[in-house]
């Protein structure tokens, strides 16, 4: 054991922070959603004990419910968005012309700025009715109060905006996959009279299966833990009156989540965390099943 | 002529993905009234609006405070990144396999799950309004690690055999051999560390309550909801605060896009 010692000296370091603020919260998370809190004043000495009380109180909220749909639908439309517009930008680059890395620098930066600030931005291009996304589709005819006030636009709205951010990302994964694809795969196609449609549709695609899908698990885990973007844009309105309910249109989870946790409901905000813990993994492990199934 | 269209198809599309920030820097320039209007260049263009975003509404505090936050973040992490890399890529000891796997799965958990442990945690630290509270819970960087790991299991074994064959200490191969290689990884991930620490914002909302604290993005947070109607001030702040990103991926942009191609490919 002693000859290891000095190995384990190495990791020390890593390992202690790993342990109190990664390992441990994911246990600790578990026992405060079994819990609830007493005293505000005294938010974690007063800890009550509930046993599954937040969970049957979440399974009964609609808003929860709500927040989940919420979810799930900004992930229907941001996934694809996004595979959609990185891999048109990856296939433009993908052809041998000077000045590339400027372009694609371009697509890229947008990526590693803050989404806060984004947000931010759009939500200035958005408003009404001086921002200039609602003045240039009022002058092709299109009179609206703001997408971002709409309940039917606030959502697209706000995945077109990150689309258009986090595209890059995509967009890098794609351009680098696709130059890795030898080119005589494509000579023989060319050779036996493919057209540019099939050669990208029965070469290009199948070989970047394995992109889309790590795409695809990356943005649901994002979609689930989506929060800023709500946060600086709509801030999860404007309302809408579902079955009786005033809810909020772009209500995500995270958003639902951060509600609870700012009115330091702390055991019902870690039971709804755990949720989405649960919906990440039974995801991760059907897609990881789909990949292998797959290659 | 497909050369052409290519061309025209590509600027088009990065004017589209960049309009923000063109609007952004735009606007910032503009007069407050003038903020309202369409005018692609600014009639009265003024530098006011970053004059009073940095005096009046201590913005140059908040710039120190990210700056501190995201460097020190930024050193620490890449430095505890670099030391457990080292024998999780060269060395066989017992408990390995399983730290990394350990490591690894929590790459899985949605970062929403840790907030209100965490909180719970430096609350009972007393490191509410401090940068303790907003650097040290970052500090165990897996995803640096993984690339870390992987780029390390790249370097030659011979290298460090000979310099244990010459009596050098585990320490010594570490700082004298494997850092100075592992250069290039150490810089991407200092970089991805700092900008992730530069553009965190639901943490660091949730763990500072006082101004003087504030970091950037939560500064402009609280400037957003106080002054809603005051567009070329917040485009000005937004200006600023995405300035540090902006100018380092110009200057190290392969570092970025390698780090990230590295990263996914190989995960």
């Amino acid at each position: 054991m002693k000859r290891y010692l000095g190995d384990y000296a190495f990791i020390v370091p890593f390992l202690s922070i790993f342990l109190i603020f990664l390992a441990f919260p994911v246990f600790y998370a578990v026992y405060l959603s079994l819990h609830r809190v007493e005293d505000l004043y005294n938010v974690f000495g007063g800890l009550r004990f509930v046993g599954f009380g937040n969970y049957i109180m979440l399974f009964k909220d609609i808003r929860f419910w709500w927040s989940l749909l919420i979810t799930f639908y900004y992930a229907v439309l941001s996934i694809p968005a996004g595979i959609f517009f990185s891999l048109i930008l990856a296939s433009l680059l993908n052809n041998r012309l000077k000045g590339v890395t400027i372009y694609r620098s371009a697509f890229f930066l947008p990526y590693i700025l803050d989404v806060f600030v984004v947000g931010i931005v759009w939500t200035f291009l958005y408003s009404s009715p001086y921002g200039i996304v609602t003045r240039l589709l009022a002058r092709i005819g299109l009179h609206t109060p703001g997408l971002l006030s709409n309940p039917k636009t606030a959502l697209p709205a706000v995945v077109l905006a990150m689309t258009l951010k986090n595209s890059g990302f995509g967009m890098i994964l794609f351009l680098s996959t696709m130059q890795n694809i030898s080119p005589s795969l494509y000579e023989a196609a060319m050779i036996d009279g493919a057209s540019a449609y099939t050669r990208f549709r029965h070469i290009t695609i199948p070989m970047l299966k394995p992109v889309i899908l790590f795409m695809v698990i990356i943005g649901f885990i994002g979609a689930l833990s989506a929060f800023a973007e709500f946060y600086a844009t709509t801030g999860g309105g404007p309302s809408v009156v579902v079955a009786g309910r005033s809810l909020g249109a772009t209500e995500v989870s995270g958003l639902y989540l951060y509600r609870n946790f700012e009115a330091l409901k702390l055991g019902y905000a870690a039971s709804i965390s755990f949720i989405l813990l649960l919906i990440t993994l039974v995801f991760s492990y059907i897609s990881s099943g789909i990949m292998r199934e797959r290659l | 002529m497909k050369r052409f269209f290519l061309y025209l198809l590509l600027t088009t599309l990065a004017l589209i993905v960049l309009f923000p920030f063109i609007w952004m820097l735009i606007t910032a320039f503009k007069p407050e009234p003038e903020a309202l209007s369409l005018n692609l260049f600014p009639q009265h263009p003024t530098i006011q609006n970053f004059v009073k975003v940095i005096r009046n509404f201590s913005f140059g505090r908040y710039f120190l405070n990210s700056l501190i936050v995201a460097t020190s973040a930024g050193i620490l992490a890449t430095l505890f990144a670099t030391l457990a890399a080292y024998p999780m890529a060269k060395k066989d000891f017992p408990g390995k396999k399983f730290l990394f796997g350990a490591f690894l799965s929590s790459m899985m958990i949605p970062g929403l799950m840790y907030m209100i442990p965490q909180f719970a945690i430096v609350s009972k630290f007393g490191w509410i309004n401090t940068y303790f509270a907003m650097v040290v819970p970052h500090l165990a960087n897996v995803f640096g690690l993984f690339l870390m790991v992987q780029y390390m299991k790249t370097l030659p074994d011979s290298l460090i055999e000979a310099a244990r064959i010459d009596g050098a200490s585990e320490f010594r191969i570490f700082y004298s051999i494997i850092v100075p290689l592992s250069m290039p990884i150490i810089i991407t991930i200092f970089l991805l560390t700092f900008q992730f620490h530069w553009n965190n914002f639901l943490w660091q909302l949730i763990v500072t309550n006082t101004e003087r604290m504030y970091t950037v993005p939560v500064g402009l947070a609280m400037f957003r909801s106080a002054h809603e109607e005051m567009y070329a001030l917040k485009m000005a702040a937004s200006t600023i605060s995405i300035i540090p990103i902006a100018v380092i991926f110009l200057f190290a942009q392969r570092y970025f896009i390698e780090g990230i191609t590295s990263g996914a490919v190989k995960g």
